[in-house]
């Protein structure tokens, strides 16, 4: 029985991670096609290959926060730990599907989190937890490094991009000075890549990780592999063409300050990875473009975006939760 | 695409390009009024008729992109420039088409029977007046470059060295319309009729200069009150 609802779990796990690649591994690579630093292919192969290594070589850290640091699954019955885990996969899956199907600004980070919580809140609820066992002082954490990390991003590209600003565009002719970044921008790219990889890989890996709880305590390396080969895949099916759309309306995005906000956001996001925060790549992305526009480089920042961004947060959390303790429910009275 | 998470929101209407098409219509519609003028003067009146519709159809396409930028340009974009100070540019830049489309609509009232010499001169006005708005186009096409180079300081010295040229030459526009009006004033021409319309024509093609320079002062308002 265990074995069953641990390989669901593997399986909507590798959905979440396809959706990951599929969308926001392209939201955050499509500065570089904008701006025609790297041709559709290139992009394709530097992805995948990065968030790949980046999911396997620095994904281990977010993942056990998901996995153990909110709900702490080591004092749960394994069986419990295996069906809580898919249904929060499983709910966070279905969210994030809707959500996206209807334009919300939702991200997988604030989906999965919200769903562990509400397998925490359900264990509570039949008395294998008491409420206090839930970890609320990691979730205080990791809400505020939501808060954090786009305005974290801002404030970095805002200087990074000043600094660029001063030493190079007023020096030199903003010509040639675009047509360096468009190669230092195929760095940043990479950069991005590998940081989104180390992240929200542990979207995907981190119920999986949970599932798989009675094999032993350690995060098997083979779950980083799938989740890493999960995303590789979204981007080469699905994500290619997220890259196209999203590339070909945000040419305002020069190379110069696309490297700046790249570099902004990998710079977050890695930190982030290296203290075991789940964050959105997509929020501190667009926090760093707020902070090129705050810097004077770009024609026109849409703010609404922010009110939007907090209105997701505030659905996100409760509604994953909400679905994940009914699924939860739903599985126990009925397996 | 329906199942598409996109960051493409952050990134807002931008006005600047509806601005520039914009200053260019009005370019456009000068040069149409001095082709109007030279079918006047031509006696063909038809072709006057014809020309006062191209012109009236630049004007009301000029109001749409008006409209487009007004109604885009909410509080809630980031932009380089003031929004006040862009909404203030445009309705300036607006007057100088509008101006256009008056003196367009004035020559079509009646045939005119004055002598050449008058014409002449009203020739010459429009071409300074074309010279005028011409400079003023170069001016506001430097609106690229400026966000290109984020407002460089050497972008915004080569912007604003055209805005002394426009006022120069909108002050010698002022000279020869000063020079018509005296001309028109002292007429033994015997149709008073005619006069007078030629006198207000000849006062609204001094406000397309007017606009022009006025529009430039309130470019360079825009890109230095940043």
């Amino acid at each position: 029985m265990i074995e069953i609802v641990a390989v669901l779990t593997v399986a909507v796990g590798f959905y979440m991670a396809w959706n990951i690649g599929a969308n926001d591994a392209a939201n955050s690579m499509a500065t570089s096609y904008g701006s025609g630093a790297l041709t559709l292919k290139q992009i394709i192969i530097i992805a995948s290959v990065l968030e790949f290594a980046g999911a396997v070589l620095y994904g281990k850290k977010v993942t056990h926060t998901i996995a153990k640091g909110i709900v702490p699954i080591d004092s749960l019955d394994p069986h419990i730990v295996a069906i809580g885990a898919l249904s929060a996969i499983l709910s966070a899956s279905i969210w994030i599907t809707v959500a996206t199907y209807y334009h919300l600004p939702v991200s997988t980070t604030h989906s999965i989190v919200g769903a562990m919580v509400g397998f925490g809140i359900a264990s509570v609820s039949q008395n294998y937890l008491s409420i206090w066992d839930i970890r609320w002082d990691v979730l205080y954490r990791i809400v505020l490094s939501w808060i954090l990390s786009p305005v974290a991003g801002a404030v970095l590209a805002f200087l990074l991009f000043t600094i660029i600003k001063i030493a190079i565009i007023d020096r030199y002719n903003v010509v040639k000075v675009e047509r360096v970044f468009k190669y230092l921008q195929i760095l940043t790219a990479c950069y991005m890549a590998f940081a989104h990889g180390s992240n929200d890989v542990a979207n995907a890996t981190g119920p999986m990780t949970a599932a798989l709880g009675f094999l032993g305590a350690q995060t098997p390396t083979w779950v980083l592999f799938i989740g890493g080969i999960g995303i590789a895949i979204g981007i080469a099916t699905w994500g290619w063409r997220v890259i196209e759309t999203v590339g070909k309306r945000i040419t305002e995005l020069t190379p110069s300050r696309g490297f700046s906000a790249e570099f902004a956001t990998a710079s977050t996001v890695l930190f982030a990875s290296s203290i075991g925060m789940p964050i959105s790549t997509t929020h501190t992305l667009v926090g760093s473009v707020i902070g090129v526009g705050l810097a004077g480089g770009l024609a026109s920042v849409d703010l609404s975006i922010v009110k939007r961004i907090i209105a997701s947060w505030l659905l996100t959390v409760p509604v994953a939760a909400g679905i994940t303790m009914a699924v939860y429910t739903m599985m126990v009275v009925f397996a | 695409m329906k199942f598409v998470r996109s960051v493409t929101d952050v990134f807002g209407y931008s006005p600047f390009e509806d601005l520039h098409r914009h200053a260019e219509l009005c370019g456009e519609a000068v040069e149409k009024l001095i082709e109007q003028f030279r079918a006047c003067v031509g006696g063909n009146f038809d072709r006057v008729k014809a020309l006062e519709k191209e012109i009236d159809s630049m004007e009301y396409e000029a109001d749409k992109i008006k409209h487009e930028i007004r109604g885009n340009v909410t509080k809630s974009l980031l932009m380089p420039v003031d929004r006040q100070d862009l909404l203030q540019f445009l309705k300036v830049q607006d007057s100088i088409i509008d101006n256009t489309e008056h003196v367009a609509h004035m020559l079509s009232y009646r045939k005119f029977s004055v002598d050449d010499e008058l014409w002449e001169l009203m020739i010459s006005l429009l071409k300074k007046i074309e010279e005028t708005v011409r400079e003023y186009e170069k001016l506001v096409d430097h609106m690229k470059n400026l966000i290109a180079t984020s407002f460089s300081k050497k972008e915004i010295r080569d912007t604003i060295e055209h805005v002394p040229v426009v006022e120069e030459l909108e002050h010698q526009c002022d000279k020869i319309q000063i020079e018509i009006h005296r001309k028109i004033f002292s007429s033994t021409h015997t149709n008073i009729m005619e006069l007078i319309l030629l006198n207000e024509i000849v006062v609204k093609l001094g406000e397309i200069a007017n606009s022009a320079a006025r529009s430039a002062d309130a470019f360079r308002s825009m890109i230095l009150g940043r």
